[in-house]
């Protein structure tokens, strides 16, 4: 520890005393677990649509790793857990661009798997990725889909959620963001060609909007 | 048999059916037979289909001197109509000559509403003469041996030639075109095309600039006159004539009088929705007309649309509410009235809505116009002098359209394959692609084969392959299955078919409204209302209710703008407009002088006294030589409203322009709003005015320039790329009625728009989205010419305390751009501020 977890760009939550910092790429560091948590990167949707003769373009792909080594860089954690949605699609030439990623990366990487992740844990093991329904910590419990479970903070993805956002002169603005209700918080998604699902905040839940420089919170 | 004894037979025809033949269609006998190409620019109902069906089948008796006796079979004649409802007409009147001189020629017809069972016994056997559309035609190149269905092919038609020029149908024909000169070496190209200002240029674009074609081609002109009528239905009262609005309803009581008085009437509406809720309305208020009533819209089942067209035929109907599906040639003869609920936009397409009634050469055609709110008035006022002056707009043909060649060499690859070197010269050589580079020609090339400019060695594109010799083709079935099923331009939302419980088909109908609904609720589509009872496989499952409160879907689709001609008359109507007292009591001697002589102000300006009194209350009148701009403030924010009354486009790109300009001297955010009138920048804070006038903004220097800026900083080119998307095949919309897996491939073409701005910005397609956003504008001008214009007309600010009529239909319209030179943290920041005082 002692390097900077935090800055002007990055906003921090304490939960049950531990502390959690949200970056603007969309990943979360827990601080005390030296934890960083990565949600629905989509790994292999580009080359997906493109082996169906969907010419998305390919720096795209380039793009989601880029993004992961930054985050990594500025957090340096010792682990890594990816909130599920890791890989879009079945097996293609991207999983050889994970591979290759991964022999870089120095801190464990754990996978909790989620609806799109439809590729056998054993390749992931083979890579010495660690695959699990879900992570139980402290006070804590991170699964890909949001759950409730009784005494425990839960922290999710999936939704890949989103707000609108509204002010004078008819403006309007839509935008990835953390979601945080009363024992839960998902995650958005991390990944470069994925959409967003607008939610609407009731009562308490509290939102972090991202944007490419800053995490805001729209109830400060 | 000589020509001359060919002729005869027609003319014998034609004496016997008790018709004289017109002169055009004489000319056109003689030059088919003469071995030219040509276009026909000759109005519906003037019986065109014989000018040209006729020297088609004496071309073939020429030819086949035993024709009485040995038919010899094989599809001889292709004729192209933009609308499927077209294709029945023309069936039935090419059948008649054929059988009636006992030619043993077939006619078939091949849409999309043709039969699986129909189309394959089509594949092995075609008909003499196919009736088909543009997109089927394209669908025959994308299938295997295409060559020699068409290598005896002696004649192409391509009607309404007018309604496909300037939209990218007209590119699939031109692309169309160019492959079957090479394969169809006998074929000769007639076009016929409605009168449009541009018909030299219409006949470029269709047989090929410079090209042989071209050289050996005629003009053929019917001249035929037709008298027109139009009448404004306005209300007794003027007061309660709302200030905006599109529905027109209030005025339902005056149209029924109507309808009862003629024998049969055709409504045309602007939009599905409009239709759907007119038809509704009629029947709720006046419930006599069950059962005499009907609607035509292009999301109606096939079975519904042929029974209305037959039941109009025959008479057996009093009224049709339909949209633009019927907007073209059918012939329905009974047909006594027109009814045009809201404004036209166009000239040319009031016109021919016109055309519709009173059919038989020589007789009056009566159009009803009935204007949806107190604006419209002006509009119809316009219309009428239009209408007298015969004033008509040109169709500009597109350039360069990128997608729409990825999407027909893809075609090409389908079926069986091709080399480029022999496609080259054949898309060089049309009026579209005349400028196509070879660096773009390699580039698209590239696309379809890899995906991408660079190989890189883990990608796995897949679509169009090129074989060892060659060769450019598509190998995988399942790809090129998708493309077939995607072959077409007009881009509509992913749209699902309406069922009955028990079964029955009732129509399409678009993802996005069905998905707004649950089970149970009643939303009213083809006149009834239905309950939802559940969305499985891609179908909507429905029940009859009886419930009366229901929603109407409301079906997107393009906002058309007027022509520089339409905009120049209600120039004109404003101007007399400005002159005229404000009194009540004006008649109608009252006239102003104006400009070169003395104009009547006409009954619908004076139905638009009081509105004009409001006005000039808070406002003015803009006179020739003024520019107006108001001032105001709302609970929404500032509203700047610009006059300079150029229609939607111009103003489209003006109001960009303006907001990019403004947002240079501080950072500022938009939102803009447009219409035929004028245009409105909203913003959280106070343009300053002062600065607007001192930098001179409104400067046509730099215009391409800032024009090409502001578009980056604006929205406007995403929707664009939307349609671009789809057409080039990087987007599936799914397929209402077929069971095939698409779901895993369907992405938002937003999210497609910002991965290509963020990671491929210099994509010819992604660049043509940008290109076609003003395309229109530019090429004629226009937008440099209002601009020049407005230099020098004095500019008026009025800062008024409250909306104007004027500025009404605009402030109201939620459809919208923005533009934006604040920061993204700065700008949510602000809005949180905001939210206390929202």
């Amino acid at each position: 520890m002692g390097r900077p977890v935090a800055s002007k760009m990055t906003k921090t939550l304490s939960l049950y005393n531990q502390n959690f910092t949200l970056h603007p790429s969309g990943a979360m560091f827990w601080e005390e677990e030296d934890l960083l948590v990565i949600s629905d990167v989509h790994l292999g949707k580009v080359s997906h649509f493109r082996k169906f003769g969907s010419a998305v373009p390919q720096n795209a792909i380039v793009g989601n790793f880029q993004k992961m080594n930054e985050v990594i860089a500025f957090f340096e954690p010792s682990k890594i857990a990816f909130l599920g949605d890791l890989f879009h699609s079945s097996l293609n030439k991207e999983w050889l661009l994970f591979e290759h990623w991964l022999e870089n990366i120095s801190a464990e990487v754990i996978l909790v798997e989620g609806n799109h992740d439809i590729i056998s844990p054993l390749k992931y093991e083979a890579l010495g990725v660690f695959v699990t329904p879900e992570i139980v910590l402290k006070n804590f419990l991170f699964t890909h889909h949001p759950e409730e479970r009784h005494g425990f903070f839960n922290f999710s993805g999936h939704i890949h959620p989103g707000v609108k956002i509204r002010g004078r002169g008819r403006q309007q603005l839509k935008l990835s963001c953390f979601f945080k209700s009363k024992d839960q918080l998902i995650l958005p998604a991390f990944g470069e060609f994925t959409g967003k699902h607008i939610l609407i905040p009731q009562g308490d839940d509290e939102v972090y909007v991202v944007t490419k420089e800053e995490v805001i919170c729209l109830n400060d | 048999m000589n020509k001359r004894e060919l002729i005869k037979l027609a003319n014998d025809w034609f004496k016997f059916q008790s018709w004289k033949s017109f002169a055009f269609q004489k000319e056109s006998w003689n030059a088919f037979l003469d071995g030219k190409h040509g276009l026909l620019n000759a109005p519906t109902g003037s019986g065109k289909t014989y000018a040209l069906w006729i020297p088609i089948v004496l071309d073939y008796i020429r030819q086949n001197p035993d024709y009485k006796t040995k038919h010899k079979p094989g599809l001889k004649a292709i004729w192209i109509t933009p609308l499927r409802a077209l294709s029945v007409e023309i069936e039935q009147a090419a059948n008649r000559f054929a059988q009636d001189l006992g030619s043993q020629l077939t006619v078939g017809i091949r849409t999309g509403d043709t039969s699986q069972k129909l189309r394959a016994a089509q594949k092995k056997q075609m008909p003499d003469l196919l009736i088909t559309t543009p997109e089927s035609l394209q669908l025959l190149l994308s299938s295997k041996g295409y060559e020699k269905t068409f290598k005896d092919l002696n004649a192409i038609v391509i009607d309404e030639w007018h309604e496909l020029l300037g939209t990218k149908r007209g590119v699939q024909i031109e692309l169309a075109l160019s492959r079957l000169k090479t394969v169809s070496p006998k074929m000769k190209i007639w076009g016929i095309s409605a009168t449009i200002g541009n018909l030299q240029e219409a006949r470029e674009v269709l047989l090929g600039p410079e090209s042989e074609a071209f050289e050996n081609s005629v003009l053929i002109r019917a001249d035929i006159k037709k008298k027109i009528t139009v009448r404004s239905i306005i209300p007794e009262k003027m007061e309660t004539f709302p200030w905006r609005g599109h529905l027109g309803l209030h005025l339902i009581d005056e149209v029924v009088p109507i309808i009862r008085k003629s024998r049969t009437t055709l409504l045309f509406t602007n939009t599905r929705s409009q239709c759907e809720i007119w038809f509704q309305r009629i029947l709720q208020k006046y419930p006599e007309f069950a059962g005499e009533l009907a609607m035509h819209h292009g999301s109606i089942n096939k079975e519904t649309r042929l029974w209305v067209e037959q039941a109009i035929r025959d008479e057996r109907l009093k009224a049709v509410v339909a949209t633009s599906s019927l907007d073209l040639g059918v012939d329905f003869a009974p047909v006594e009235t027109i009814i045009q609920i809201g404004g036209p936009k166009g000239v040319a397409r009031f016109l021919q809505r016109a055309g519709r009634s009173g059919h038989q050469p020589g007789k009056e055609s009566v159009i009803y116009f009935l204007p949806t709110h107190a604006m419209e008035l002006i509009e119809a006022s316009a219309l009428q002098k239009a209408v007298k002056n015969t004033v008509v707009e040109d169709r500009i043909p597109y350039l360069n359209s990128f997608d729409v060649l990825v999407q027909y060499l893809t075609t090409l690859a389908v079926s069986d394959g091709f080399f480029p070197k022999d496609i080259w010269p054949e898309v060089k050589s049309t009026f579209c692609y005349q400028a196509l580079s070879e660096e773009q020609w390699e580039w698209l090339l590239n696309f379809i084969t890899q995906g991408s400019q660079t190989l890189q060695a883990y990608d796995e594109y897949k679509k169009v392959e090129i074989e060892e010799d060659g060769l450019f083709k598509v190998n995988n079935r399942a790809i090129a299955m998708r493309h077939r099923l995607q072959i077409g331009t007009i881009v509509s939302d992913a749209v699902l078919a309406v069922k009955y419980l028990g079964g029955g088909y009732i129509g399409t109908i678009e993802e996005w409204f069905i998905s707004k609904l649950n089970p149970g609720d009643v939303f009213t589509f083809a006149g009834k209302n239905l309950e939802l009872y559940q969305i499985k496989n891609m179908q909507v499952i429905v029940k009859k209710s009886k419930v009366k409160n229901s929603r109407f879907p409301s079906w997107a689709g393009g906002r058309m703008s007027f022509s520089a001609q339409m905009s120049e008359l209600l120039r004109e109507e404003m101007f007399v407009a400005s002159e005229l007292e404000a009194d009540s009591d004006v008649t109608p001697s009252t006239s102003a002088a104006l400009g070169t002589g003395s104009v009547e102000s006409s009954l619908e300006l004076q139905a638009l006294t009081n509105i004009f009194k409001r006005q000039k209350k808070e406002s003015i009148i803009p006179k020739k030589d003024e520019f107006l701009i108001e001032t105001f403030k709302t609970r929404e924010g500032y509203h700047a409203i610009f006059y300079p009354f150029e229609g939607r486009f111009v103003h489209e790109a003006m109001a960009s322009l303006l907001a990019y300009r403004i947002s240079l001297l501080s950072p500022i955010t938009f939102s803009l709003a447009f219409n035929d009138y004028g245009f409105e920048l909203l913003s959280d804070q106070q343009i300053d005015m002062q600065q607007v006038f001192d930098n001179n903004l409104f400067s046509p220097e730099y215009l391409m320039d800032d024009l090409q800026k502001s578009l980056n900083s604006t929205e406007m080119a995403r929707r664009k790329f939307r349609d671009i998307a789809v057409i080039a095949g990087m987007v599936f919309t799914g397929f209402p009625n077929k069971m095939i897996k698409t779901k895993h491939l369907q992405s938002n073409s937003q999210l497609l728009f910002s991965v290509f701005r963020d990671y491929e910005p210099d994509n010819l397609l992604f660049q043509q989205a940008f290109r076609e956003t003003f395309e229109h504008q530019l090429e004629e001008g226009r937008l440099r010419l209002a601009m020049e214009r407005i230099s020098e007309q004095k500019l008026v600010w009025k800062q008024c305390e409250k909306p104007t009529p004027f500025s009404f239909p605009i402030i109201t319209d939620r459809m919208r751009e923005k533009l934006s030179s604040e920061k993204l943290e700065d700008r949510i920041k602000k809005m949180m501020a905001q939210w206390g005082d929202l």
